[in-house]
């Protein structure tokens, strides 16, 4: 899980550092600095303080985008929007959590209003994905996902996309606040208590949520035995 | 109910298979799991099936990577946001502020003009907005109700069926003229006010009107209608309008005043005789003695004196032989033989001693007169 060391990534930017020697810094040597250091240098004004903070997480956040959305466009929507609400009001962020958390609060945010609107809007539900052409029923959900991973042969590629067809199809039954969680615990690897506190909810709550979703995942593949 | 009270329950154990699977439970909870799963070969063949789903779920393509696995929505995301945010950074064009940039820029750089200029502003705006304010339109409620129009004809039946319930006379503004501004509320079916000079047509008719049906009207009215009317004495509607006032009208006052109207028309011959018939036969002691000096005055100025002069000085002796140059027409003639004749009636016969008095003095200056 490429993705858990963000969690770890915030709780070591705590460290403190001298804002004027962070300051001072030069725009080459920026990459080096910390979370805290580049985001004093971009309320100071520093844009490229700002890029490079961009860059450190960015990728992260249209990934997640892209799993949720499930289409380019929307995705690239959440990006814009996000990291736009970022730089605006990048200077009220007084440090109380960490900027990964900030930032993924703000990003979970965008993508749950993306969602909500989207599911007043049936049309605008289609993902992107071409679902595959499967004959409902000729094999068994749970038994095929052993083989596949056992045999590892060529064919793997294509089943593994019919299951994430089928996927995409189940997860659509899912509340925007369900598939946000699960995607968050299982593509993004993140703590519950750590998708708690970038959904500004309680991680009993989120326990809750992960647990619903699961559930109503095996019940929608499970028709497809 | 915590794991550590379930462990005993298939159920409450197989509720946390999700989180053991995805490394939250903490080592107490696990090992519970662990030993409720060696014990029961149900939830043993549950937990492998959640197992199987679980590793599905995390097997399978990511719609991340299927829809940039190269990596080129990233870049086109960072040059989206590149851009957006040298638009937010550029500052607003603000067409007003290049319009009067120069104006800006000169006056920071003159702070001492710029000062005066502003305070000379404020000055010139501060005189012209208290003339504004010193000066408004004069309030009147029943301007509303203004139809004024200077060509406009007020209909004989609208005159039958008006009252006024207002005259107000006011100096001229226009100043050349000299004539005075009258503003006439009428109240009729509909509330008309007149204002204008007397040289507008309704406005005169509507004083003449007042004055020739003076029954209709309150002496109020009617005396101010006459003050309107006074500068107007030359005007053959108004003359008559004055007569008929100073000979039929009930209240004496405005008979007098009517009489004082005439003054400036007093040489009119139908004046004289006017006057003559009130002299004779008004009532009123104070309207009578009026007409005495009216006509006396008719003579003088019939005469070619001086208004100024004393009242009968200069009156030719009558009805002694006319003076051709003393007088030149023949109605003076017949004014002045009426004249003596009412005066020495009034002398003798007038019920008023004011009157007779009057009279006396003067047949005795017309006496003298005619000696010299």
């Amino acid at each position: 899980m490429p993705f858990i060391n963000w969690a770890l990534a915030s709780a070591n930017e705590t460290s403190q550092t001298s804002p004027s020697g962070a300051v001072l810094a030069t725009v080459n040597s920026l990459a080096e600095l910390d979370d805290r250091n580049l985001v004093l240098e971009a309320q100071a004004g520093n844009r490229a303080a700002f890029e490079v903070l961009v860059h450190r997480y960015d990728r992260d956040v249209l990934r997640l985008a892209l799993n949720l959305m499930k289409r380019t466009e929307d995705a690239r929507d959440v990006y814009q929007e996000a990291f736009l609400k970022v730089y605006r009001n990048l200077h009220r962020f007084r440090f109380e959590c960490s900027f990964y958390t900030w930032l993924y609060r703000i990003v979970t945010n965008v993508c749950l209003d993306h969602l909500r609107r989207r599911k007043s809007r049936p049309e605008d539900q289609a993902p992107e994905l071409h679902t595959a052409n499967y004959e409902e029923g000729s094999s068994d959900f749970f038994e095929r996902q052993r083989e596949h991973r056992a045999a590892l042969d060529p064919e793997k590629h294509l089943a593994g996309k019919e299951i994430q067809d089928r996927l995409a199809v189940a997860m659509l039954r899912l509340s925007p606040r369900e598939r946000v969680v699960f995607e968050m615990k299982h593509y993004q690897g993140l703590k519950l208590r750590a998708i708690g506190t970038a959904l500004g909810t309680s991680e009993e709550t989120v326990k809750n949520s992960l647990f619903r979703a699961t559930r109503k995942l095996r019940q929608e593949l499970s028709v497809l035995r | 109910m915590s794991l550590e009270e379930q462990k005993f329950t298939c159920e409450g154990v197989a509720a946390h298979f999700v989180f053991y699977l995805s490394n939250e439970l903490d080592e107490t909870e696990r090992a519970i799991v662990d030993e409720h799963l060696a014990k029961c070969a149900h939830c043993r063949a549950q937990f492998q099936e959640e197992q199987s789903f679980s590793d599905a779920i995390e097997s399978i393509p990511q719609a991340a990577d299927q829809l940039d696995y190269s990596g080129i929505v990233l870049s086109q995301c960072r040059s989206e946001l590149a851009e957006k945010l040298d638009d937010l950074a550029r500052p607003a064009v603000n067409d007003d502020a290049l319009r009067f940039g120069w104006f800006r820029r000169w006056m920071i750089l003159h702070p001492a003009w710029s000062g005066g200029a502003l305070l000379l502003v404020g000055l010139v705006a501060g005189v012209q907005t208290s003339h504004w304010i010193a000066s408004p339109k004069e309030p009147n409620v029943l301007d509303q109700a203004v139809d004024v129009r200077p060509g406009s004809q007020i209909t004989d039946e609208q005159l039958s069926k008006m009252a006024v319930a207002g005259i107000n006379i006011s100096p001229s503004t226009s100043g050349s003229s000299g004539l005075q501004n009258v503003r006439l509320q009428l109240s009729a079916e509909q509330p008309v006010v007149l204002s204008g000079s007397l040289d507008d047509g309704d406005v005169r008719r509507v004083l003449t009107y007042v004055v020739k049906n003076g029954e209709r009207f309150n002496p109020g009215v009617r005396l101010d209608c006459l003050d309107a009317l006074k500068a107007r004495s030359q005007d053959k509607d108004v003359r008559a309008a004055l007569l008929e006032a100073a000979r039929k009208d009930q209240n004496p006052a405005v008979r007098l005043k009517a009489l004082e109207a005439l003054r400036d028309a007093s040489g009119d011959r139908t004046v004289r005789r006017a006057l003559l018939d009130t002299l004779q036969h008004d009532t009123n002691p104070g309207v009578r003695v009026e007409a005495v000096n009216l006509l006396v005055r008719s003579l003088q100025e019939g005469n070619g004196g001086s208004p100024q002069m004393p009242v009968v000085r200069d009156l030719p002796l009558l009805p002694g032989p006319v003076q051709p140059d003393d007088i030149a027409s023949n109605d003076l003639d017949e004014s002045n033989a009426y004249l003596v004749q009412a005066l020495e009636e009034l002398q003798h016969k007038d019920p008023s001693r004011y009157v007779r008095l009057q009279s006396s003095v003067a047949l005795r200056h017309i006496s003298d007169r005619q000696s010299h």
